[in-house]
């Protein structure tokens, strides 16, 4: 029993990493420029095939083509929020959702387009592998992207906490007009936030790509979690997406294992009702950003 | 230049008068029109493109041989129609296809769920549907549906009769996908388990499309079983199998029909595959036949034809042999030309146990699935003794 008990904890809390940074980019993107990504779950699937071509027409690890996939995700980002978002803030949330979310479909479909609706995977010497721990199999893969997408998620609290622009970015998101008069532009604070985001979303991407099969709806999966996390861990919390996404990944197991396996997501949109309704701006509202 | 113009309308208005795939030249025979219902946009697109592309070789194999010889060598024209893998969208699709085209029959839909409202569709219009579709609901009450492989509740009694095939007291562990195909399928099983004398330990749903299969074979690993039936779409089955390594739970998988059997599994899957065992309601290795379609089908899209697309020349086939002993290409007498059908050779043969013959339920009387297995990236058949083309790869 408590080896089942363990082993679903580790399963839930690996996959939690990944849920976790997909949560952060989109509460980042929230807290800052104050728009909902509906497209970040398609950056995800954009990560995940820049890894499979650069694995499978090159030969680069998965891994390694984090080096390439973030700083390209960081780009699209710059020049999404450059051309297209810039264009509807301050115009009233429908034009912002009509274009996150149409840019949502539009990457599926393009996706599906120029690479088909197969499955694509990478199979790497430690993709199917483990370790035990005492009665708990660990998988290798799932173990790297967890370490990876927290030293991520570490690295972005030092961004935002011990650099300038880290700290605009926080005061942009607390309130854009007095940050504006203390002098931050806040056209470059958006662009690096929606840029970072979309890093974290390539990143998780690429992290995935070992154990997980691309394909261009991949995406959709990944955006549901990360919405109820970003909820749960209240709107523009950085550091509570991050503990939501944890905190998910151990409830749908927990769940599946003792509710049933078509009954994970109850568990995890029981702990969102429950939450909301003790406490309605999430787990970490009124704390510190 | 004039001239020239005046061809180029001519011939335009020759096509859009006599439709497509009307012969330009020569003597103008009569084009058969047959229907194809498949999803190639949706989550089913990947294997609704396969089955249009295996419905466009067949048409190119009847047309070839000479079309249609009783018709003065009618060819056959397959008009498609994407239904998009939606209930919705299937009905108003075969609503349209059989409403603005003069069809001889129908075949589609690959998903049991699409095919059932089609079939009810061509059934009002009274147009003939040849369907691989396994779901029993196709043969009640209905007389224009016909159903040329193995049954929905065959598939599990195969199923459990494999299992003994690789443990001398089979303690299964079924999980299956909570929608019909999953539900209907894993029911089976569990009727006719206790009969079949394999002990099912336990006995789960999912909803398919989960992100991490752990936590569920994680369930599997610590109920007991000593192996495993997933009835899985490819996604999940392909996380799965790789999930049951990962977590070191080994223990053999017969991973049913569906997803299992197609090269795609095999491609994201690989070494994890072999030995894996399936179902299904027609293999590309049964008969010399079989082989030749393969072979052809691999020529132009690289891979050995999966199940239902092999199955579905074969049904091209059963269609083309009722149109010539009818003699015409009329649906209600295409209809009754089928329900005569008999054959033992050739083309419209080419199903395990090598006969068709339809019942008064528009099933085949002699058919029967065949158990496979992969190996070294092939899916060879296994089971019953007598459709086995390869010894059982000890896993």
């Amino acid at each position: 029993m408590f080896s089942t008990v363990a082993q679903a904890v580790i399963n839930g809390l690996l996959i939690g990493g990944i849920y976790a940074l997909v949560s952060i980019g989109v509460t980042l993107i929230f807290g800052v420029v104050k728009v909902v990504n509906f497209a970040q779950g398609e950056f995800v699937m954009i990560g995940m095939y820049i890894s499979f071509f650069l694995a499978t027409k090159l030969g680069v690890d998965p891994l390694l083509s984090l080096a390439i996939s973030m700083p390209a995700l960081f780009l699209i980002g710059v020049l999404l929020q450059e051309t297209l978002i810039r264009r509807v803030l301050g115009l009233g949330d429908m034009p912002q959702i009509f274009l996150t979310f149409a840019l949502s479909l539009l990457l599926m479909n393009v996706a599906l387009l120029l690479f088909t609706a197969n499955y694509q995977t990478v199979h790497t010497a430690y993709s199917d592998a483990s370790f035990q721990v005492g009665p708990v199999y660990v998988s290798v893969a799932k173990l790297i992207a967890f370490v990876v997408a927290m030293l991520l998620s570490g690295a972005l609290w030092l961004f935002l906490h011990a650099t300038d622009m880290g700290k605009a970015m926080r005061a942009a998101a607390q309130n854009r007009d007095v940050a504006m008069l203390m002098g931050i532009n806040p056209n470059r604070v958006f662009s690096v936030a929606v840029g970072l985001a979309l890093a974290l979303a390539g990143a998780a991407g690429s992290l995935l790509m070992p154990f997980y099969p691309a394909y261009p709806t991949v995406g959709q999966v990944f955006t549901l979690m990360a919405f109820v996390a970003v909820i749960l861990g209240t709107l523009g919390n950085v550091t509570g997406a991050l503990i939501a996404g944890l905190m998910m990944g151990i409830a749908e197991s927990l769940g599946i294992q003792f509710v049933g396996a078509d009954s994970g997501l109850i568990v995890v949109f029981l702990m969102l009702l429950v939450t909301l309704a003790v406490r309605p701006s999430g787990l970490f509202g009124g704390w510190s950003r | 230049m004039k001239r020239r113009h005046f061809l180029a309308t001519t011939t335009a208005g020759a096509v859009a008068t006599a439709g497509f795939g009307t012969p330009l030249l020569g003597r103008a025979a009569e084009t058969i029109n047959i229907g194809g219902l498949y999803p190639t946009t949706g989550s089913l697109a990947l294997i609704g493109q396969g089955c249009v592309n295996a419905a466009k070789l067949a048409v190119q194999m009847v047309n070839d041989a000479g079309g249609i010889k009783s018709l003065g060598g009618a060819k056959l024209n397959l008009i498609t129609s994407d239904v998009q893998s939606d209930p919705t969208v299937t009905r108003t699709e075969t609503d349209r296809l059989i409403s603005s085209n003069k069809l001889a029959a129908i075949h589609g839909c690959y998903a049991s769920a699409l095919t059932l409202i089609a079939s009810e569709v061509a059934e009002r219009a009274k147009v003939p549907l040849i369907t691989g579709s396994s779901s029993d609901q196709l043969n009640k009450g209905r007389t224009f549906t016909f159903t040329p492989f193995a049954r929905a509740s065959q598939f599990a009694q195969a199923q459990l009769r494999m299992s003994h095939l690789v443990s001398e007291k089979p303690k299964v562990a079924v999980i299956f996908e909570n929608t019909a195909f999953g539900t209907a399928t894993s029911n089976g099983l569990k009727e006719q388990a206790p009969g079949e004398n394999v002990e099912i330990v336990m006995f789960e749903p999912y909803s398919a499309g989960f992100t991490d299969a752990s936590p569920l074979i994680n369930k599997v690993k610590s109920s007991g079983a000593n192996m495993l039936f997933s009835v899985s779409y490819l996604n999940d089955l392909i996380l799965i199998v790789r999930t049951m390594k990962q977590l070191g739970a080994n223990m053999p998988i017969n991973g049913g029909s569906g997803g299992f059997v197609q090269p795609e599994f095999y491609k994201n899957v690989g070494k994890e595959a072999e030995g894996l065992l399936g179902v299904a309601h027609w293999n590309h290795d049964i008969d010399a036949d079989a082989q030749r379609v393969s072979a052809a089908f691999q020529k132009q899209y690289g891979e050995f034809i999966f199940e239902y697309a092999g199955g579905l020349v074969a049904q091209t086939f059963m269609l083309a042999d009722a149109m010539e002993r009818a003699k015409s290409s009329d649906p209600q007498k295409v209809r009754d030309a089928l329900a005569t059908l008999d054959v033992s050779r050739g083309y419209a043969a080419m199903a395990p146990g090598g006969k068709v013959k339809f019942g008064p339920d528009g099933k085949n009387v002699y058919g029967h699935p065949v158990g496979v297995q992969w190996q070294h990236g092939d899916l060879a058949s296994v089971f019953p003794s007598q459709e086995a083309r390869k010894p059982l790869m000890k896993a």
